[in-house]
């Protein structure tokens, strides 16, 4: 057995080291999450439409995304949407709540799989890994993962 | 083959060694969902990349094709004097995507404003319209095929990094830590189980020196 002065919690630099590495992880994971969502009647205005990250850089949103969101949305909708919409991964990854704080975000998910949705709590919808890779598919820069702690837990 | 990790067998460094168990569980959920998050974007680059690379060729063989019957009509000298004019260049708009973590490219060609395509419209035919549309819908191809390519690279080696992450943790760090702590469970119970024997034992000799 590896002796430890007494005055040394013994490997208390190790514990510090695995909790860098989740809080990494963690910013990591989130770094590509937005400062702030912007409008949709905003977005469609500018020339390079783009959003701030929480790590500083900035994300691009293809405007074929953009113009297609646009055309299945009507002007009070374009008003509310905010982008990106955000899908919070929970469970063991095979599911995933994509976070709704108007009824727009719900008529798009809904318009996307091409099926109806509810909401399962207030201003979350549940979907499916399928589901989530077709969303992704159709709305690669318009949607944005998040990783919460309830994640972990 | 899980290795005891070298620790005081005492009750404070037991507690500790769980502390770092559940930490260390909570970093492979982590690890593990943005595995499973960058697998699935990955597959979706990979079927959408075969698919873009079928596109772009055949947005190419249809761009010559159409390039071979303008230049055959109008001869290819007449074209070529009508088309050096034309020539512009190729606005793309570029930026980064973030997925899980990652940033990837994000390629868009800009489209020409104003809808003129710079060649004189009376003196050529519709071929050359033709050809002109199939040759940007050929760079248009081109653009997100390479966009495609790009983040299939980055996502490839991004896996790769956060499996060996995974693995570390799945086999050998948290089986260490399980392994340890199961040995020094064990050795306290087996220290409690000594200390009653012994104090049973003082009972007996103190009860037989009474008596």
């Amino acid at each position: 057995m590896q002796a430890h002065p007494a005055h040394e919690p013994a490997e208390s630099g190790y514990d510090r080291l695995l909790q860098g590495w989740l809080s990494g992880e963690m910013r990591l994971v989130n770094s590509g999450l937005p400062r702030e969502r912007r409008r949709l009647s905003e977005l469609l205005g500018e020339e390079q439409p783009s959003v701030g990250c929480s790590d500083g850089s900035h994300q691009l949103f293809k405007r074929t995304e953009l113009r297609f969101l646009s055309d299945i949305l009507d002007e009070n909708e374009r008003e509310s949407l905010l982008l990106p919409i955000i899908i919070e991964m929970v469970g063991d990854g095979t599911e995933a709540i994509v976070l709704c704080p108007s009824d727009v975000e719900l008529k798009v998910i809904s318009f996307v799989l091409g099926m109806h949705l509810t909401y399962e709590t207030p201003g979350r919808v549940r979907v499916y890994k399928p589901q989530l890779a077709l969303l992704r598919k159709k709305l690669r820069t318009t949607t944005q993962y998040a990783f919460s702690a309830r994640t972990v837990d | 083959m899980a290795h005891l990790i070298k620790v005081r067998p005492t009750k404070i460094e037991l507690v500790k060694l769980k502390r770092r168990l559940k930490l260390s569980q909570r970093v492979q959920k982590i690890v593990k969902d943005r595995l499973s998050i960058l697998t699935m974007e990955f597959l979706q680059a990979a079927r959408e990349t075969v698919t873009a690379k079928k596109r772009t060729m055949a947005a190419m063989t249809d761009a010559y094709k159409a390039m071979t019957v303008a230049s055959g009509y109008h001869g290819y000298v007449a074209l070529q004097k009508e088309l050096i004019a034309c020539e512009a260049d190729i606005s793309v708009t570029a930026g980064p995507r973030s997925v899980a973590g990652i940033r990837l490219p994000s390629l868009e060609l800009n489209e020409p404003t104003g809808g003129l395509r710079g060649y004189n419209l009376t003196q050529t035919s519709s071929l050359v319209d033709s050809a002109s549309d199939t040759s940007r819908e050929a760079l248009r191809a081109i653009i997100e095929l390479a966009e495609l390519q790009r983040g299939l690279e980055l996502l490839g080696a991004e896996i790769n990094r956060t499996k060996r992450i995974t693995n570390a943790l799945e086999y050998i760090l948290i089986p260490n830590l399980q392994v340890t702590i199961r040995f020094l469970s064990m050795k306290f119970e087996e220290r409690d189980r000594e200390e009653k024997a012994r104090l049973k034992r003082v009972k007996v000799l103190l009860a037989r020196k009474e008596s």
